[in-house]
């Protein structure tokens, strides 16, 4: 390894920091770097992984650029160091791994660091990069043949041929397959002695398949023709050159199907007689479930709503009476005035040696000013509802001073006080509002990447297309439902969709989370154009932004719902999705072998995912592997 | 090379305390329009614009965010990659323009420039229509661009559009002149960097296929 030698670039990427790796390279741990993907110009003509610092070292305090995004421009060559030409004798000092030694790699970290593995299950390196490792897995995902695993979809398994057919073997003969000849357990066996043949055997009979449906159903020339391509380059591709070391047949994954989405026709809102029947004489509220139930099917009648969300904003308990809303509004407003007084009594000395409550003071007046303006309610200048805004904020920030004042606090009032008017009322609301939405303005943003992270593993589960489209066009981090998230739609909403809008939610029906499956739901009405043009992360952005005005709540409503029946009704449902949702967990699963294979084996299944009508069959679905799980343990087992 | 291209997109970033106006001076040049009353910004938005100077065509895409603090997680990876940052302050808020520095810090930080000194920054005193109330002077302004090595500064008002396509224009120049002095820097380079660019762009092209399972 001492000489010069020289080496192609394939690929090259910089502002990566060296996060792990052997002790020898101590002295480049959480060193600014750039990665390579180099190949020798000799033969052997050997690729490998190579990182290189860069002269300076910095700090690795990246902590708070947890969310990177990368470049919406690309980047002017003059501001990538590895622009200028490399002075290979350095790279004696730099960190070299063969393809041959990588056996795995992961993502992780919102795409920000990415481990490489050896065959022993240790970890090689660890890179961490500044924008994330999406170009650089999809560089290594090109250059080397890998599998996704099942179980973690970050996670990619380098497959070496010779073994790939063992662990395969292996896995089927774990199966103990029955040995009867005919139909299924034939193809099953087969797949075992000759892989190929019988892969291209069942893509043949997807093919007669298709064709012959395509008899009876109209089917356009463009999915004809693509469905012919991809027959057609796959055995071109494979069937010569099947014992080498490339272009081999990859396992791909069949997207389970859902169940078919229920409908749920929007009621009418929750009326006067409907609230006043579900009261008893005392004024306590009567199965509170039903109530809630109304209110999430449909709202609430506005002659009423300004009683209601006192209710549902934990200003009076359900089940509490006349007598007692009385007292403990008496107390309650006590308690808000004390409050009050607190910030009405600071004297102007007192203010300027108080710097974190002048923060604060500056920040509500500036927010006043600019919160919905354009609505009635706060129109014109010195309006008195601006300051009642003004005083329940700054009130808000004596009861939880840690919290203060965040922008978005002011959309969250604004309705309220609307609605509520009185100043009192409109606090403790507000005060039962943040309580659902305090975790959205913490001071590192946790609760709002929480929050991203959920969003994005339901999405993966229902829209897995949109999702892996996310993922491949630097949107994964789902940034771009930021102010989605952070004021529940209060952006994208009329002032009186806004109202209908919270109040279903804050029945907390159907299911914990549903502000994400409604995030789903419009994002997967949108499909098609997020995924448009090859759409990047600035075109998503500018399209999730215009959407605002746009939407139409019961429709969203009733689908969601839907979304949300198909989601726990479906058989493959992970645990994951499970615990976002709030749903009992599956028992411990065993698969039965038989059935799973059975399923996976009816080849003319799934199919072009795009289109829902029939013929619903695709060669891109086929899975060789009967049991994806004892094929990626089995690998696991000897890799990791 | 660069100073053949008919029509080039530049990242501009806006930056600087809320309530300073950003989002204002992005719609006044954007759109011509002011809304006294507009909303606080919430989260990030951008808006494109075609701005022509010595018969070339420049597409600004603008890059606003929310100036709080607390948001400043979701607001730094927006820097990376830009080409122009405009410093803004409100000349009625002297505490605005005391955070220029914090501004000019945190953007030279997470946009990873290592050419800090050539970097085209402009500083941007808005509301300048409010001269009742003007807490910062020209000359502390100039004395700040100097100690700060930064040569564009101008105030605007986004409310009555004075100097606000100005401003635009002044950032694109300095944007220019710092470009063909690069060029001049880089000649010497010149094959490498063709290679390089050449094998980026090809990376960004095959990522989606190769991806596609």
């Amino acid at each position: 390894m001492g000489d010069i030698e020289e080496v192609f670039d394939l690929f090259t990427q910089d502002g990566v920091i060296l996060k792990q790796a052997q002790a020898s390279y101590m002295q480049f741990l959480n060193s600014l770097g750039t990665v390579y993907i180099n190949e020798a110009k000799t033969d052997p003509r050997e690729r490998f992984l190579e990182w290189k610092p860069n002269d300076i070292t910095v700090d690795s305090d990246m902590q708070d650029q947890e969310w990177a995004v990368v470049n919406t421009i690309q980047k002017r060559t003059r501001t990538i160091s590895g622009s200028l030409p490399s002075d290979y004798s350095n790279r004696l000092r730099s960190l070299r791994v063969p393809f041959r030694d990588i056996k795995s790699f992961k993502s992780s970290h919102k795409n920000r660091e990415l481990t490489v593995y050896n065959g022993q299950g240790d970890t090689i390196c660890i890179f961490l990069f500044q924008t994330n490792c999406d170009h650089m897995a999809g560089h290594l995902k090109k250059f080397m043949k890998v599998v996704p695993s099942k179980r973690d979809r970050n996670l990619y398994y380098v497959q070496d041929n010779t073994l790939e057919i063992q662990q395969l073997t292996k896995s089927f003969a774990e199966l103990n397959l029955p040995t009867d000849d005919s139909g299924i357990w034939r193809l099953v066996r087969n797949f075992q002695t000759q892989p190929v043949e019988t892969t291209f055997e069942a893509f043949s009979k997807v093919t007669t398949l298709m064709y012959k449906t395509m008899d009876k159903k109209e089917i356009s020339d463009h999915d004809r023709e693509a469905l012919n391509k991809s027959i057609t380059e796959y055995g071109s591709n494979n069937t010569t050159d099947f014992a080498g070391n490339s272009n081999d047949y990859e396992v791909v994954a069949t997207v389970p199907e859902l169940p078919v989405r229920p409908e749920f026709p929007r009621l009418k809102p929750l009326s006067q007689e409907l609230w006043r029947d579900h009261m008893d004489f005392e004024g306590k509220i009567e199965d509170v479930e039903s109530v809630k139930n109304l209110i999430f099917r449909g709202g609430i009648c506005p002659s009423i709503r300004k009683e209601v969300w006192k209710y549902l904003l934990e200003y009076y308990p359900w089940t509490s009476t006349y007598k007692e809303r009385q007292n403990l509004a008496e107390n309650l407003k006590d308690e808000y005035y004390k409050m009050k007084l607190q910030w009405k009594t600071i004297t102007k000395t007192q203010e300027d040696n108080f710097s974190d409550y002048r923060d604060r003071k500056s920040l509500i007046e500036k927010d006043v000013n600019r919160t919905d303006r354009t609505v009635e309610f706060f129109a014109g200048d010195n309006n008195k509802n601006l300051n009642t805004l003004f005083e329940i904020l700054m009130t808000f920030v004596m009861y939880n001073f840690d919290l203060g004042y965040v922008q978005g606090m002011s959309d969250l009032l604004s309705p309220i006080l609307q609605l509520v008017e009185d100043e009192v009322e409109s606090f403790w609301c507000f005060v039962g509002f943040m309580k659902i939405m305090s975790s959205n303005f913490d001071i590192d943003q946790a609760g709002m990447k929480e929050q991203f992270k959920k969003l994005q593993e339901l999405l993966a589960f229902f829209s897995p297309n949109l999702s892996n489209y996310l993922n491949e066009h630097d949107s994964a981090n789902m940034f771009f439902c930021f102010r989605w998230l952070l004021v529940w739609f209060k952006r994208e909403l009329s002032q009186d969709d806004v109202m209908r809008f919270w109040e279903v939610l804050w029945t907390g029906l159907p299911c914990q989370n549903f502000h994400l499956l409604i995030a789903v739901t419009i994002l997967d009405n949108e499909k098609e154009a997020l995924m448009a043009n090859g759409n990047g992360f600035t075109e998503i952005l500018k399209h999730i932004n215009d959407l605002s005005g746009k939407l139409d709540i019961d429709t969203i409503f009733n689908k969601a719902e839907g979304v949300y029946h198909q989601l726990k009704n479906a058989e493959h449902l992970t645990d994951n999705v499970r615990a976002i949702l709030g749903l009992p967990l599956a028992p411990s699963s065993s698969n039965s072998a038989s059935s799973s294979i059975a399923r996976e084996m009816s080849l003319a299944s799934d199919a072009c995912a795009s289109n829902g009508s029939a013929p619903r069959c695709s060669v891109e679905n086929v899975r060789i592997s009967p049991d994806e799980n004892s094929y990626e343990r089995s690998i696991s087992g000897s890799y990791l | 090379m660069r100073s053949n291209h008919k029509n080039t997109l530049l990242k501009v970033v806006i930056l600087g305390d809320g309530g300073v106006g950003k989002s204002c001076l992005m719609n006044r040049f954007v759109s011509n329009q002011f809304d006294e009353h507009s909303f606080h910004t919430i989260g990030v938005e951008f808006l494109n614009k075609d701005i022509d100077i010595n018969g070339d065509t420049y597409t600004l895409q603008i890059w606003d965010t929310a100036g709080q603090e607390r948001f400043k997680t979701l607001r730094t990876p927006f820097y990376r990659g830009s080409d122009i940052c405009m410093l803004t302050y409100a000349i009625n808020d002297k505490s605005s323009f005391k955070n220029l520095q914090m501004w000019k810090n945190e953007f030279l930080y997470y946009a990873d420039i290592k050419e800090n000194n050539q970097f085209p920054f402009i500083v941007i005193g808005n509301k300048s229509d409010i001269t009742s109330e003007r807490e910062v002077s020209q000359l502390e302004l100039e004395t700040w661009c100097n100690e700060n090595g930064i040569t564009s500064s101008i105030e605007t008002s986004a409310k009555n559009a004075s100097n606000v396509q100005e401003a635009f224009i002044l950032a694109v120049e300095h944007w220019l002149r710092i470009e063909k002095r690069a060029d001049k820097n880089e000649t010497v380079y010149n094959d490498t960097v063709d290679l390089t660019k050449k094998q980026g762009e090809k990376s960004s092209c095959c990522i989606g296929s190769s991806d596609e399972n």
